[in-house]
């Protein structure tokens, strides 16, 4: 599993420092280009959201506008967990263990957090207690909202495998994605669609990579390839027999 | 509060997906260089660790070695808390709050977490316990590490006001700073020194951050000082008032009978 070579190059404080200070300014111009491409976000221009969509929530049924509670901002987390699975996917459920806390601080900033699946409520919420998670996690059965935001896939879709996913033809290999959209509700209540991304566009969230990108061995994934998350276990599930990826149906 | 534009730009979906697409593609260029910062990243040189670091854990003495806890690599948070300060830093707190549910993922992937400070373990143990963390917190209390590792300052440095932090000498108030140290112990059990990084070194951790990076309002840090410090707080402190101080250390609000400010 290991892909540390034994003989890495070991050297003195000095030989160290001057490697570091050299890559320390490599590492500020990705800070910069990050602060530029969250300003270059920021200027996007926006979509009016026209549909009515309905969610079945803890409250019963609540409308996307009604999803912001009381916020202007809303980050909604596409949570692969299809109406016939028994779970939700692993890989989401890495990327929202930090969430509870995390958006006791959203919402200081005028950001309500949620998270949003085609599976039915009941499953949901069974899920939801199983993982111990708080955050408000509401179901889309019967709405178009997923389909609308790039993230569920018809049988003709599938059938077809190459459709519009992440801003190409590129397909994808499940009828459920993974992304993160962002809505606007201004003071008159409409609601506005300003951003959405997927793929790797969510890597920037998703905390257990960045602190592997730091440590010798990296993401070790290699030898995982193609399926390179298969690592990848429920926080509960780690000590139990590798379990069915979500990601290729 | 709001820096949002009353006017900003609504554009047909056609139109929204053309600029889209023209951010993905610089997206994709941030997540390439990443990626390739990430290689050259673990290309660098590593240190031999040779001094023996002993720290205090709740349960007794533990060295750097046991720290590893069987795992082969090691992340050290050095979370700003000088000794009688009764609780950590705000900004460190911020970040430890990711951290809980992160464990499970580093720990099933050769990676132990320890956070390191300089407060003596029971005043670690007391605020962790406030705060309701689980990750283990060691105190370097009685160590050179900290210093070592240049995340804390002898008070002559600080009468001086210049200190060695973030590979470069900078002026410095404070006896305590933050950053992340990484270390890797090999199968003879010798421990390296691989990595730290300090300043916005460690903001990709703050997940927070990184999802207020995609609204519409983003950081939204408007002053007075343009960082963390104009908005967070512990999480059991937003209803309080107060303030945070250039340190990042809270201090309550006053009590209206006009006595100072001080830092708790």
């Amino acid at each position: 599993m290991s892909v540390v070579a034994e003989n890495h190059p070991v050297v003195s404080q000095e030989e160290w420092l001057e490697a570091r200070k050299e890559f320390l300014a490599d590492e500020k111009k990705l800070t910069r280009l990050r602060d530029e491409l969250s300003r270059k976000r920021r200027e996007l221009p926006w979509v009016k959201v026209e549909k009515d969509y309905v969610f079945d929530g803890p409250n019963g049924k609540e409308t996307l506008a009604d999803l912001f509670d009381g916020r202007s901002q809303l980050v909604v987390y596409h949570f692969m967990f299809g109406p016939d699975w028994e779970a939700g996917c692993p890989r989401c459920s890495m990327g929202a263990d930090h969430f509870d806390r995390s958006a006791i601080h959203l919402s200081q900033r005028d950001v309500t957090l949620i998270a949003v699946s085609r599976a039915r409520l009941a499953k949901i919420d069974a899920f939801k207690k199983r993982m111990g998670w708080g955050f408000k996690w509401v179901s889309s059965y019967g709405s178009e909202f997923n389909y609308d935001y790039r993230v569920s896939f018809t049988h003709e879709e599938m059938e077809r495998k190459r459709f519009d996913y992440n801003y190409g033809l590129n397909g994808f290999p499940s009828d459920e994605a993974t992304g993160t959209s962002v809505f606007y509700k201004n003071v008159d209540g409409d609601v506005f669609h300003t951003y959405s991304s997927y793929a790797r566009g969510g890597e920037g969230m998703l905390l257990p990579y960045h602190f592997l990108d730091l440590v010798p061995k990296g993401r070790d994934e290699e030898d995982l390839l193609p399926d390179g998350m298969a690592w990848v276990r429920f926080h509960d599930s780690y000590a139990d027999s590798p379990q069915h990826t979500c990601c290729h149906s | 509060m709001s820096t949002m534009s009353v006017s900003h730009k609504i554009v047909s979906q056609a139109e929204w997906l053309a600029a889209r697409k023209a951010l993905l593609a610089r997206e994709k260029e941030l997540t390439r260089l990443r990626d390739m910062l990430n290689q050259q990243r673990r290309e660098l040189p590593w240190v031999r660790v040779e001094k023996e670091y002993v720290f205090d854990a709740p349960d007794g003495k533990q060295t750097l070695a046991d720290l590893f806890a069987g795992r082969s690599q090691l992340i050290v948070q050095h979370f700003m808390f000088g000794p009688g300060w009764k609780e950590g830093c705000v900004g460190c707190s911020f970040k430890s709050d990711h951290i809980d549910g992160t464990l499970a993922h580093l720990e099933n992937h050769d990676v132990s977490f320890v956070s390191v400070s300089r407060a003596p373990i029971e005043e670690i143990e007391a605020f962790r316990k406030r705060m309701g963390w689980k990750f283990k917190w060691v105190s370097s209390y009685d160590s050179d590490f900290n210093y070592d590792f240049h995340v804390s300052f002898t008070p002559e440095e600080i009468e001086i006001g210049r200190v060695f932090y973030n590979y470069a000498m900078v002026d410095a108030s404070i006896e305590d700073l933050s950053g992340d140290s990484v270390f890797y112990k090999d199968s003879g059990g010798d421990i390296y020194h691989t990595y730290s990084t300090h300043g916005r070194g460690d903001e990709q951790f703050v997940s927070t951050y990184m999802y207020l990076d995609i609204t519409p309002k983003g950081r939204n840090e408007n002053g007075p000082r343009y960082n963390l410090t104009d908005w967070v707080r512990h999480h059991d402190r937003y209803e309080d008032g107060g303030s945070v101080n250039e340190h990042g250390r809270y201090v309550a609000a006053t009590n209206g009978c006009g006595c100072e400010e001080s830092e708790s």
